[in-house]
């Protein structure tokens, strides 16, 4: 094999900052040789940007650095300033995250493109510099480039922004990308796109790729090689088939199970119990230890830290006892009762939910005068049913009004149009109050378990107020029912005079789930409720609320925009595109079927965790962004996108109607058939 | 760009009018009035009744508002009382003297003020950051009175090369006597003001050093200098042109410490003297002029965002 591009042996970062030393890199040693992409998987804290930050030699002074990082001649972790910053932008190209952040707002994008290569003297200030960034820029997909290299950050969307990053870090053909969490910002087709270009210029240019991720599917369709890593140490490396394949640590093996999948079985999720250690905490041993099936009670874990074994195929973990980690896939366990019930309801009962032609439209505003000169079409004519005890999961991409339809059903936005009835009782645009007295059977949990609690009030207090703004604490049982909710939750009694900050995501996110169940209500609308927490964490919640579902007879509507997550939890799906619902349906039909081109491309961009399966799927890739629901195209808004649009789509909008043969409904004037090809 | 200047001036007009009619009702809530300030303290009922006849104060008091309101938005803020002079002519009278002290003193507070905050933002926590921020705290804490006191006491007193009693002196007509009259009240007000400046912008480059685009610019390879001086620095600046079109605003207002102190023919003086001889066309005038340059140096600042930041759009 060629020389590695990178060789990294023995590293150690350790931040100093605070008056002790918080270790977050703990001896770490890999290579990365050219036209190889190394995936490095790991939760929050587990020391993957921070590895990636010390390889390009950008961590904050605080940081101590130990071991070598050889990159391109270099030793990264000895070199001066001046030498780490013409090695930067040379020989390693950085993609971070947020392509909302990452580019300076008040700069033009083709100057920040080519910047690096004139600092670096490679080319001079100028006319040249401005037609190289515009080649740049066309490279990466950019339309009309040249008039696109005047413009401001702002004016690209998220996509784009992030295919212009590619460019600034590919400008310099440097011979390693480290690529931070690239699409984790993106929806699922814009991230496909970004993932095609990202891979057809490292093709093009031969450059080895370090993708940070925690997302096992982006690593299954592009990664070469995974290192997982967990409490600063890769705990197992392979190639990617093996790590799916054959995992050896029961981490990875834990990882996987816990991941809901597009292409799964029905299996209850078995999450990771407990949560991944902050760097400041790290466990003796095996920082895994406290939370492995195997090693949890042998003091040989919790004593001796395990070293990285490889064998011929570089395939290896760090585990005491490798041979008893079992990585076959658990019994399916039964589905939560629920479906039955549903089930039951469905031809008997009348909704609990019905939305009918709901419409929200915002005004734009301008002049002096404060005139209206538009209309944003948020939401623009969606129909749903939600029956009791049942999930309705509602996905969509950004800014296709998912979360605005939630907020009109509880009466948190008016409808400008259409009617929201609960129980029988038609509930749209109810007085203030009596809307009030509806929520009590309709609560919300919000997305940001961070900032939906408020900081300065103890967590029990959070949980009593919804009691207490009805009127109803003492009659529910005051403190005893707050107990009670905690324990429902999974969250200790003792727990209830803390404060918000005191507890992680998945904890907080329980908290905010049992303030939703404080009143006893029916119905659950849950906006993204797993989307900002880790993979182990997210299976944990999951399971809690198919638990509550079960024990409650809760309906949900489950709003968010992971299909994964929605295939695994949900009864009937329905799938939304600029303020419509393009396709809606039991979810095995819906995902197994899809009519409408929509669905088909949205599921087929979801990346399955399954290397086995890259070669042998095809993807639709949509062109283009989503349109502005100001300015929605006409007839059908998705035709300016879609594969089999026609004249007729431009002209005129499908109804939303029952597809013969199928239990689905949609609108489409040309669904796609079974037989179809897409 | 042009018609959101004129829109937003329109939009003045509102905050404009209800802030007249406070400036106005001041004559109601003042002990005394304009009659008694007039005639004194032994005027006869009859003189009372026929100079609030004369003066209109005895009509109703919208139509007396009205009345007002319309002269002054024609210019005609009436006449001093005490000189008989017209009050926009004593006010334009004062402006250049005030101007020019105004930008004098910003520019010394910029001079003095950036360099601290780039200094103390590049290198937080070090001893020349705890240093200069020592030193701005200095430069807020030291009233401006007593600074002014040391600067005539060392440079009028003990080294006679400035006069202790400046004179304005237009620039155009004479730079270095310009120059040495403007210098110590300059000095004075600019120091004060440096240090607001160097803290507020020592706060919004420690933001901006953290943000994400700094990292990639450092990915790039740029220079330490280049990345706080292209990328750093724009954004930095936004909320800094408020502040500093904020105490330019003050300035032009008048400074009536410091004019006082070195006896500087500023619009703050022309207010102290006026509130002292209960002067009220004057007081109004002062302060209605006072109010308009604050909120031009509003609509100013907001102009000046959209040069630096290319996501505000006016149209």
């Amino acid at each position: 094999m060629a020389e590695p591009v990178l060789s990294v042996r023995g590293l150690d970062v350790a931040f100093t900052g605070s008056g002790r030393r918080v270790p977050a890199v703990r001896g770490i040693d890999f290579d990365v040789h050219p036209n190889e992409v190394l995936g490095i998987v790991g939760e929050s804290g587990s020391g993957k940007s921070v590895t990636s930050l010390a390889i390009a030699g950008l961590l904050p002074a605080t940081a101590r650095v130990s071991g070598s990082i050889r990159l391109a001649g270099v030793d990264v972790a000895t070199a001066d300033r001046e030498t780490l910053r013409r090695m930067r932008g040379n020989d390693v190209g950085m993609i971070f995250q947020d392509p909302t952040t990452t580019l300076n707002p008040v700069l033009q994008v083709g100057r920040q493109v080519i910047e690096g290569q004139v600092a670096h003297g490679r080319i001079a200030a100028g006319e040249a510099a401005m037609s190289r960034a515009v080649e740049l820029l066309r490279e990466v997909d950019i339309p009309d480039p040249a008039a696109r290299a005047i413009q401001f950050p702002h004016q690209f969307s998220g996509g784009m922004r992030q295919r212009v990053v590619i460019a600034m870090a590919m400008a310099g053909k440097p011979r390693l990308i480290i690529a931070d969490e690239p699409t984790t910002a993106l929806d699922v087709t814009v991230q496909a796109q970004v993932l095609s270009v990202l891979a057809r210029r490292q093709a093009e240019t031969g450059a080895a790729v370090i993708l940070i991720t925690h997302d096992l599917g982006v690593i299954a369709e592009v990664a070469h090689r995974v290192a997982v890593m967990y409490g600063g140490r890769i705990v197992e490396t392979g190639t990617v088939g093996e790590i799916f394949a054959r995992p050896r640590h029961p981490y990875t093996i834990g990882l996987l199970r816990s991941l809901p999948r597009i292409d799964g079985a029905e299996e209850r999720l078995v999450p990771i119990s407990g949560q991944p250690p902050a760097p400041s905490a790290i466990p003796a041993g095996c920082a895994f230890h406290p939370r492995c099936p195997v090693g949890r009670d042998r003091p040989e874990c919790a004593t001796r830290m395990p070293e990285l074994a490889l064998d011929a195929t570089g395939h290896g973990s760090a585990c005491h006892f490798p041979g008893e980690a079992r990585p076959a896939r658990a019994e399916p366990v039964p589905r939560a009762a629920a479906p039955a019930a549903a089930a039951a309801s469905q031809t008997t009962a009348a909704p609990l939910l019905r939305v009918e032609g709901l419409r929200v439209h915002f005004p734009i505003r301008a002049g002096i005068l404060r005139r209206q000169v538009g209309t944003v079409r948020a939401v623009d004519g969606v129909d749903l049913e939600l029956r009791a005890g049942e999930t309705l999961g509602l996905v969509g991409e950004s800014g296709c009004g998912k979360t605005t339809t939630a907020r009109a059903i509880m009466g948190l936005v008016r409808a400008t149009e259409g009617r929201v009835s609960f129980d029988g009782r038609d509930v749209t645009n109810l007085p203030r109050n009596e809307m009030r007295r509806v929520r009590r059977n309709m609560q919300y949990v919000f997305q940001d378990p961070y900032a939906s609690l408020n900081p300065v009030r103890s967590v029990g207090d959070i949980v009593a107020e919804p009691m207490r703004i009805h009127g109803v604490f003492d009659e529910m049982g005051g403190e005893r029912r707050v107990a009670e909710l905690f324990e429902l939750v999974g969250l200790s009694r003792t727990m209830m005079e803390r404060f918000p900050s005191e507890f992680s995501g998945g904890q907080r996110q329980r908290i905010g789930i049992a303030r939703a169940l404080a009143l006893q209500p029916r119905l659950l609308i849950l906006d993204e409720p797993v989307a900002a927490l880790d993979v182990s964490i997210q299976a944990q919640v999951i399971n809690l609320l198919q638990d509550l579902q079960r024990e409650l007879g809760l309906a949900y509507l489950f709003v968010a925009h992971d299909l994964s997550v929605v295939r695994h939890i949900s009864d009937r799906v329905a799938v939304m595109y600029l303020g419509r619902i393009v396709e809606e349906g039991p979810k095995a039909e819906l995902y197994g079927r899809p009519t409408h081109p929509y669905t088909r491309s949205l599921l087929s961009a979801v990346p399955v965790p399954d290397p086995a399966t890259r070669a042998t799927r095809r993807r639709i890739v949509l062109q283009g962004d989503i349109p502005s629901p100001a300015r929605p195209p006409s007839g059908c808004a998705f035709h300016p996108r879609c594969f089999r649009a026609s004249e007729l789509c431009a002209r005129e909008r499908p109804a939303f109607a029952p597809r013969p043969g199928t239990a689905l409904r949609g609108a489409c004037h040309h669904p796609v058939q079974p037989g179809d090809v897409a | 760009m042009t018609g959101y200047v004129v829109r937003r001036l329109l939009q003045l007009l509102p905050v404009l009018l209800a802030a007249s009619l406070g400036i106005w009702a001041m004559i109601y809530a003042v002990p005394g009035g304009p009659v008694a300030s007039i005639l004194g303290e032994n005027a006869t009922p009859e003189q009372v009744r026929e100079l609030t006849a004369r003066l209109g104060l005895d009509r109703p008091v919208l139509v007396q508002y009205w009345s007002w309101l319309v002269s002054a938005l024609s210019g005609d803020l009436g006449r001093s009382l005490h000189t008989r002079d017209p009050v926009l002519h004593l006010i334009m009278q004062r402006v250049p003297a005030t101007l020019q002290l105004g930008l004098c003193a910003t520019l010394v507070g910029l001079v003095l003020g950036i360099p601290v905050a780039i200094a103390s933002a590049i290198w937080p926590g070090s001893w020349l950051d705890r240093a200069l921020s020592g030193w701005s705290a200095l430069a807020l804490g030291v009233p401006t009175f007593w600074l002014g006191i040391l600067l005539i006491l060392l440079f009028s007193v003990e080294l006679r090369w400035l006069p202790s009693a400046s004179s304005y002196v237009p620039f155009l007509e004479s730079p270095w006597q310009a120059f040495r009259n403007t210098l110590m009240p300059a000095l004075t007000l600019g120091t004060y003001v440096s240090g607001i400046f160097a803290r507020f912008l020592r706060a919004s480059l420690l933001g901006e050093l953290k943000a994400d685009y700094v990292r990639t610019a450092r990915a790039k390879g740029l220079r330490e200098r280049d990345v706080v001086g292209r990328h750093v620095m724009r954004n930095a600046l936004l909320p800094f042109v408020t502040v500093v079109g904020l105490m330019l605003a003050t300035f032009i207002g008048g400074t009536v410490v410091t004019e006082a102190v070195f006896t500087y023919p500023g619009l703050g003086r022309l207010l102290i003297q006026a509130i002292g001889s209960r002067d009220y066309p004057l007081i109004q005038g002062c302060i209605l002029f006072v109010l308009v340059i604050y909120v031009l140096m509003n609509v100013l600042v907001d102009v000046l965002y959209a040069y630096i930041d290319p996501r505000i759009e006016y149209s």
